[in-house]
């Protein structure tokens, strides 16, 4: 009998690399100008809403500051570009461990807590680091330890293999991959377990031998690192960071987004994703009011709540399965 | 073995259960008494889940200084009334998730988890999802999950609650044959007295915390104190 079953590709992970192996190839060239700005911001927020999903899917927690901990991410990654002169890929991977590393501190008081406690918790450090992204703002190439000068910003040094746009565009959808298969292979495996049993009580969680503080730090520190490293990517879209980019709504906003989406699967995150980057700026194109986004995201919330348990993504599935069986 | 030696367990002012002693001896031993009585509090207690005073031991082993899931680690297997296994996994995966945590080689844990799956006939399951099997379905795969990973202690909580009489009868036979599948001391509480009489050799009654009978089944059965507490006889009578 064969028991694990760890690199068995399903039909949604296969359907998920041709989607992206399409867009590697066709997106950076079908998109121009700014387009190409903002699919390599909604790629970051894609790896970053990833973190979130994986973490309210299979251990029912909520949480709410994951756009903070990006703020993290690309404040070590401007940090390290303009004080070092190491290669893209370290300055990712030191945001990414720090992230992480804020990730469990982010957990210590949350891990005896569930539900709207935890929520609240998060928040509140999201709420507390835009604080602090807003008093010192993101190093720009300046002195000192903040490395923030006033005046325009010191050039950002990005991955040799992807120094313009578009190859930067196919450098984020390389990551997001990767980011969905380190959350696949965790879901597979013992953590993947260990979490969907502290999920359905920690009582069954404690009957299983799970060690539940554990492996919801264990959570924590994976959601931080994804958060780290899409921030880090972010800095490296953009050059620069603003602190308004990194509000607590803007957390808020990206889980509700990703229940719109649903939190089961990596259509969701995409879905959630490009309603947060993609939807603002078409009505920006449009010359439409870009709050009106809130509005209808507001009602797709609702839509999502009352009649979507697994979000949009979900609902296209199950049309997809009907209309498959039809034809 | 099984030793509960003056088991104390308070909420608050409330003492659930009071100076509990049972040495249960027997391969498959029965907890059974009315609602409230403490049945379920025994087996938290036993499980780590709540703070208690006195002493739990099996074969003069004492786990009372280990955490909950340090005692499914050690050996400490159980089901719960309303079974506990995870929706959104496979039957394969919720066995996996006990053995993931026991300190047993890689073949150790394939050959364990086999082991269970073909002790229980579930090779059909294995594979789907629990959110899609029926209530006895899910008894299996909670019961495969207690079996696995060579327990000491076996404890099943109103495992047939819900299901039919068939389905209760099959469970029983699996259950009895729990000793032979895992060497386990096994405690089982229901409210299904035929069950107890038939799997169980000894039986410990409890009553508001108390412990009023306990010993060889039949005759814990007909001690009309336990009639009286759990089956009712004088309210009926009267």
């Amino acid at each position: 009998m064969q028991i694990t079953q760890i690199m068995q590709m399903t039909k949604s992970a296969k359907i998920g690399l041709l989607f992206a192996l399409l867009a590697f190839t066709f997106l950076p060239v079908l998109a121009g100008g700014q387009w190409i700005k903002i699919f390599i911001s909604t790629g970051c927020f894609i790896l970053a809403a990833s973190g979130v999903a994986f973490m309210y899917a299979r251990l029912g927690m909520v949480s709410l500051g994951q756009v903070a901990l990006m703020g993290i991410g690309g404040w070590v990654m401007l940090r390290m570009n303009h004080a070092f002169d190491l290669p893209f890929e370290i300055n990712l991977a030191v945001a990414g461990a720090v992230t992480l590393v804020f990730g469990w501190l982010l957990a210590m008081p949350a891990l005896k807590m569930r539900g709207l406690y935890l929520a609240l918790i998060t928040l509140m450090a999201a709420g507390g680091l835009e604080v602090i992204f807003s008093t010192y703002r993101f190093p720009n190439g300046g002195e000192g330890f903040w490395g923030v000068m006033p005046s325009v910003a010191a050039p950002f040094r990005r991955p040799l293999v992807a120094t313009d746009d578009a190859d930067y565009l196919r450098y984020i959808i390389f990551a997001i991959v990767v980011g969905f298969l380190i959350i696949e292979l965790h879901m597979r495996a013992a953590p993947g377990r260990a979490w969907a049993m502290i999920r359905r009580s920690e009582a069954a969680a404690y009957a299983s031998g799970v060690n539940v503080v554990y492996y919801k730090a264990w959570a924590f520190g994976l959601a931080g690192f994804l958060a780290g490293t899409s921030g880090g990517l972010l800095a490296g879209g953009l050059g620069l960071l603003d602190p308004a980019t990194f509000r607590a709504s803007e957390s808020i906003m990206l889980f509700a987004l990703m229940v719109v989406g649903g939190s089961r699967g990596w259509l969701g995150v995409v879905i959630a994703g490009v309603l947060y980057r993609v939807v603002p700026a078409l009505f920006n194109d449009w010359t439409i009011d870009a709050d009106i986004a809130l509005v209808i995201f507001g009602a797709a919330l609702l839509h999502a709540i009352i009649t979507a348990p697994n979000g949009l993504s979900g609902q296209l599935i199950d049309l997809f399965g009907k209309v498959g069986k039809r034809t | 073995m099984i030793s509960l030696d003056n088991l104390t367990v308070r909420f608050g002012g409330v003492t659930a259960l009071d100076a509990i002693s049972a040495h249960f001896t027997q391969s498959i031993s029965g907890i059974i008494g009315p609602n409230g009585a403490g049945k379920t509090t025994t087996m938290n207690a036993i499980s780590g889940f709540l703070d208690y005073d006195g002493a739990i031991a099996w074969n003069d082993e004492k786990i009372d200084a280990l955490n909950p899931f340090k005692r499914t680690r050690w050996g400490l297997r159980r089901s719960f009334q309303k079974e506990q296994i995870a929706d959104d996994l496979t039957v394969l995966d919720n066995l996996l998730a006990i053995t993931d945590n026991l300190p047993l080689s890689r073949d150790e844990k394939r050959a364990e988890v086999e082991q269970a799956i073909e002790s229980l006939a579930i090779t059909r399951l294995v594979n789907r999802k629990a959110d899609s099997l029926n209530a006895y379905e899910k008894r299996l795969t909670d019961l495969g999950r207690c079996i696995i990973g060579k327990p000491k202690i076996v404890m099943l909580d109103e495992p047939c609650g819900g299901l039919q009489q068939e389905e209760t009868d099959h469970l029983g036979e699996l259950i009895l044959k729990i000793p032979t599948l895992t060497q386990a001391t096994t405690l089982i509480i229901d409210h299904d007295v035929d069950l107890i009489s038939r799997v169980c050799a000894e039986t410990l009654v409890l009553d508001f915390g108390k412990r009023i009978a306990f010993g060889e089944t039949a005759k814990v059965l007909a001690d009309p104190k336990v009639k009286a507490a759990y089956l009712g006889v004088e309210e009926v009578e009267a």
